[in-house]
């Protein structure tokens, strides 16, 4: 693959890169070690090839950072363990991808989560995504591109555009300027380079995204844009927009739709309600659980504890088998009590507990009859409306051509018979066996209980409440019509395949609580030509289980069994994950598997963001840099971002935080030269546990300079938001403006909100104002909302968002519309 | 649906008695009118009729058709069908009041709105309601005028067509002409929705546009008089005093 990409590289003339892949499996072609030294710095400087003056930039950089306190003023940042972070990342495995179809399905997902391709495609004139600390997919418009437009990575810009890079790179932000933009300054990799040539407008704005991939990783691009002569830019930073609240097609979806008061199986088989539903963002690593019987699969974080005996307490005092793993002894393995033990502490060969529900409920109209005809209608059965006839319903059980298939076909139209039900059988022209009915309450009961598509079989709650007995006989005649008998290892081994994932989960379930443990596996769809037509399989999910021996290992206590992982896999993820309280046992099952309700604190370990941002507005020029951040609720967001601003030129900083746990984050804009103007617009939001620190600071250093400072916070629970601002109007600043407005909103009693404004002003005839206000919710409010028919949950965000609504309007509609999404989200109740 | 009142007394939350011991009985389709001098209980009533939180039920019981409501959030009693007109709709800043009108549309029913045919509907209201300068682009209530307000807040109540309504002082603040204008609309919403309604008012100017059929005359926490049309004529000569006196 590496070896594809260097080709592609080099046939490659273009400036930029076009479009990369990427690799969602954490396979790094390089990480340097963590924690820094000298060696590290000059280790990421020669991996990236760079010329010597780079390298001496780091090293200076890297002497302030070790120098440096940590700024005495502010959050407390001592939480930061400078040692415990990796400071290079380099994914390896880019497959080649010219256009963005090619880009594998995996990588795809990914992008299409933060609304890559879409925004690429329809709005956006070029996008840039850094994927922990290298930038792997850069696309500009060709048309940018001749008029002499630069957008590009760090990287790059330093081995093609070395003279610009060295004139302005740490010109606007030296590294002794701060702790963290010394250390960006020793480390950084990626971020973007922008140059946009005299007089040239960009329409439309240019746009990166940034992402923490890996637990304990740093990230820390570097940005400089230049905006020459009247030209004019807008570029817009987006940290994990755009996420879809369930997964697809995994237990998430199951999970997820969960709700409170809902009832689950627990680890004791009991059937208890949830009390309580946590959601939350999960970025890091997912463990991957895979047992021996691999379609019971699951996936959890690294704290969530599993109930499980691990394997080195229960081994044979048998010396070991040469080419054999160490044995199991059966006596002790019963003998054992399960443990809860965190996800991240499990390893293969351990074995976790699969439990099967015990409550039981009778229901008498299921007898003999009705049980064996929902087993053959499960195996055989389908339901069809006729359109012709006026959408008449027919129920067919349709059976092979063999002589045993003829039987059983005859032995359903005898059930349904004695039922009291019509029913016909016939021979197909093909020889098959086929039992149709129109009878009305058959087809009730099928549908009912059973379900009506292959896909979509399920059995009803009522089935699954039955006695074990009773289903046990609905399983067997399920088996008569699809199960198979295997010899293997001379064992008989049932087996029957369906297209329902939700069935064969019930299936085995159920034999479960007849006592037998079925292993589940997924034989994963697939898509064909055959003679010209494209022809889909379906996944197909494989119950297997055998009467004779022991499935494997699998070992059985009562109503548990313990079943030994085969597998436990990594993941990057970055999405939601759910979280239960459950009444009394304060577990529950995933795939049949039990885990405790996670009590563990979300995030243990942290990530660190020191971005440096710098600007360039020279004369008559234009820049509007727009940040929305998202970072997930263990990142350190320290960033320094500043702009130069020259004659009657313009510099607006927009800033949406969100994210991260502590956030150090004031845009600055330095007015050097008359008539230059500055904006900064920032909204934050500070949920439970975040300390949102935002806010700006200009210096006007030449006349008739003009600013403005807007800003919005929002706090919540535990969270405190504050501004921190400076205003500087200089001797040289004849006829400052300045206009400083900042406002909070309080949603509760706990939660918090600071101001610090601070001003040196040395003019007299500086014109400034400057306002604050703090707001709570107010009860009216929320009761004229509510007496108009809004939950209170509906009532809080619609006020919130009117409060930022200034702000939004400010962003592109796909940015003002995340925006609103991320805020409802984070001010809604039920998000733990 | 019928609103059934029983010897209800409210209290403010830190304890002070306002409504003390008031029985009324409205359904669909009902006009009722309650008048009586300020700092009578009117309006706390009304609010406590909708769930305000800052007041507490310390006796008796609201009733929707046969059903305690006391313990239902006011988002449930919108749902159930009550609607509450106030006095001084309070400004949100940012919310744009037909995108608030929708919201409020669409949990009310638990059904999406069309746009197109909304937008129409609120049209047509806004004309008849006489709100020159457009609803449309506004926040909720952020910069309206007093008849802006009350207009709103029939142009509400109109969209999401309560089984009964409350108004609290429809005609406080407007001109003769509004005056006009928000009766004649009430009646409207009342003839074509079947609503029942209770109009809060100090003034019987309103009532000589609309045709109330009960009038419950409220002081100090209790009802005192209670008659027909006729009542508001001898309110009118002879003013509150004769008909609190009387039932001294």
């Amino acid at each position: 693959m590496a070896e594809d990409l260097k080709a592609i590289l080099e046939q490659q003339n273009s400036e930029y890169r076009d479009m990369y892949g990427f690799s969602d499996d954490i396979d790094y072609d390089f990480k340097t070690d963590k924690g820094l030294s000298e060696k590290i710095v000059r280790e990421i400087s020669k991996i990236k090839k760079e010329p010597e003056w780079m390298t001496e930039k780091r090293l200076a950089g890297y002497r302030v950072f070790t120098s440096k306190p940590l700024p005495k003023w502010g959050p407390d940042l001592s939480g930061i363990d400078f040692n415990d972070v990796y400071y290079y990342l380099k994914p390896s495995d880019k497959p080649k991808a010219d256009a963005w179809d090619k880009v594998p399905e995996e990588i795809k997902r990914t992008f299409d989560k933060l609304g890559i391709p879409e925004a690429e495609r329809k709005f956006f004139a070029g996008a840039e995504i850094q994927y922990d600390s290298e930038v792997v997919y850069g696309k500009v418009r060709k048309d940018l591109e001749k008029q002499g437009v630069i957008f590009t990575d760090m990287d790059n810009a330093i081995k093609k555009y070395p003279e610009m890079v060295k004139k302005y790179f740490g010109t606007v932000i030296p590294p002794t300027d701060n702790k963290f933009a010394a250390l960006n300054t020793a480390v950084f990799s990626g971020g973007s380079f922008i140059y946009v040539p005299k007089g040239v407008k960009v329409a439309l704005p240019l746009q990166a995204y940034f992402r923490i991939n890996a637990e304990k990783a740093g990230q820390f691009e570097r940005t400089l844009i230049i905006a020459d002569e009247g030209a004019d830019v807008t570029y817009i930073e987006g940290c994990l927009p755009a996420e879809e609240l369930v997964s697809k097609g995994d237990s998430f979806q199951m999970i997820g739709s969960i709700k409170k008061g809902d009832k689950v199986a627990t680890h004791t088989g009991k059937i208890q309600k949830v009390n309580k539903k946590f959601v939350h963002k999960h970025n890091g690593i997912m463990f991957e659980i895979v047992p021996q019987s691999k379609g019971n699969g699951f996936r959890l974080t690294g704290e969530h504890p599993v109930l499980c005996i691990k394997r080195n307490r229960v081994l044979t005092k048998r010396k070991q088998r040469i080419n054999w793993n160490p044995e199991v002894s059966t006596k002790a393995l019963l003998e054992q009590n399960p443990e809860f033990v965190k996800a991240e502490n499990l390893e293969e060969g351990d074995f976790i507990v699969y439990v099967a529900p015990t409550s039981i409920e009778d229901d008498p109209t299921f007898g003999p009859i009705e049980l064996k005809i929902l087993g053959l209608y499960l195996a055989e059965g389908s339901i069809t409306s006729n359109k012709a006839l006026g959408g008449i319903r027919n129920i067919a059980f349709s059976f092979g051509k063999s002589k045993k298939e003829e039987a059983l076909a005859n032995e359903v139209n005898s059930l349904i018979h004695k039922k009291g039900w019509k029913s016909t059988t016939c021979r197909t022209k093909g020889g098959y066996y086929v039992v149709s009915s129109y009878a009305k309450d058959l087809i009730e009961l099928c549908e009912t209980n059973c379900g009506k598509g292959a896909k979509t079989k399920l059995l009803s709650q009522k089935l699954m409440m039955l006695p074990p007995l009773k289903q046990k006989l609905l399983i067997d005649y399920y088996w008569k019509g699809d199960g198979n008998i295997y010899l293997r290892y001379g064992k008989k081994l049932m087996r029957a395949s369906t297209a329902s994932k939700f069935l064969s989960y019930q299936i085995q379930e159920i034999m479960a609580r007849n006592g037998v443990f079925a292993n589940l596996n997924v034989r994963p769809g697939s898509e064909d030509v055959i003679l010209g037509r494209k022809i889909v399989r379906s996944d197909q999910y494989i119950i297997e289980y055998t009467d004779e021996r022991k499935m494997g290992e699998v070992r059985r206590k009562n109503n548990c069994f313990y079943v030994p992982i085969k597998q436990i896999k990594k993941h990057q993820f970055n999405d939601f994950v759910y979280n239960f309280g459950v009444d009394k046992d304060e577990s529950y099952l995933v795939k049949g598997f039990a885990v405790h309700n996670c009590t563990a604190p979300i995030y243990m370990s942290s990530s660190l963001h020191a971005a440096v941002v710098e600007l360039v507005a020279h004369k008559d020029a234009h820049i509007r840099y727009v940040t929305i951040q998202n970072w997930s609720k263990n990142v350190y967001n320290l960033v320094t971002q500043r702009a130069f601003v020259y004659r009657d030129a313009c510099v607006e900083w927009i800033d949406g935080n969100i994210g991260s746990r502590i956030n150090m984050k004031y845009p600055s804009t330095y007015l050097k030269e008359e008539g230059a103007k500055g904006e900064i617009l920032s909204v934050a939001v500070a949920g439970d546990g975040q300390i949102q620190d935002s806010g700006g600071k200009v210096y006007h250093l030449a006349p008739n300079t003009s600013s403005k400072i807007i800003s919005k916070s929002i706090s919540k629970g535990t969270g405190v938001a504050s501004y921190r601002g400076l205003l500087y109007v200089g001797k040289e600043a004849a006829n400052a403006k300045s206009t400083v407005r900042c406002d909070a909103l309080l949603l509760d009693e706990k939660s918090k909100t600071n101001t610090y404004p601070y001003m040196q002003v040395y003019r007299e005839d500086a014109n400034i104002t400057h306002e604050a206000s703090v707001g709570k919710i107010g009860e009216e409010q929320l009761f004229y909302l509510m007496s108009r028919g809004m939950s209170e949950e509906d009532a809080i965000a619609t006020i919130v968002l009117g409060f930022i609504d200034s702000f939004a309007k400010t962003l592109p509609l796909e940015y003002s519309l995340e925006l609103k999404r991320l805020i409802k989200l984070d001010t809604s109740n039920s998000v733990g | 649906m019928e609103l059934d009142i029983k010897d209800l007394h409210v209290a403010t939350v830190d304890g002070k008695e306002i409504v003390k011991g008031v029985n009324l009985k409205v359904k669909s389709g009902e006009f009722h009118v309650i008048m009586g001098p300020n700092g009578s209980g009117k309006t706390t009533l009304a609010k406590a009729i909708m769930g305000h939180p800052g007041f507490k039920i310390t006796k008796g019981n609201i009733f929707v058709d046969g059903k305690s409501i006391t313990s239902l959030t006011p988002d449930k009693r919108a749902k159930l069908g009550l609607f509450l007109q106030f006095q001084n709709p309070v400004e949100i800043e940012g919310v744009g009041f037909v995108n608030f009108l929708r919201a409020a549309r669409e949990s009310i029913t638990d059904n999406t709105v069309d746009i197109k045919q909304f937008m129409g509907e609120v049209r047509s209201y806004t004309e008849k309601l006489a709100i020159t300068n457009g609803i449309v682009g506004r926040t909720l209530n952020h910069g309206f005028s007093g008849g802006e307000k009350k207009k709103g807040e029939i142009l509400q109540m109109a969209v999401l067509r309560p089984a009964i309504s409350i108004l609290d002082e429809p005609d406080s603040g407007l001109d003769i002409d509004a005056i006009k204008v928000v009766a004649s609309n009430v009646n409207d919403i009342m003839k074509d929705h079947g609503m029942g309604a209770i109009v809060i008012t100090h003034y019987s100017r309103i009532l000589s546009y609309m045709k109330p059929q009960r009038v419950h005359v409220m002081h100090d926490g209790k009802i005192v008089a209670e008659g027909g049309k006729e009542l508001i004529l001898k309110l009118e000569k002879d003013g509150y005093e004769s008909v609190i006196k009387d039932k001294e």
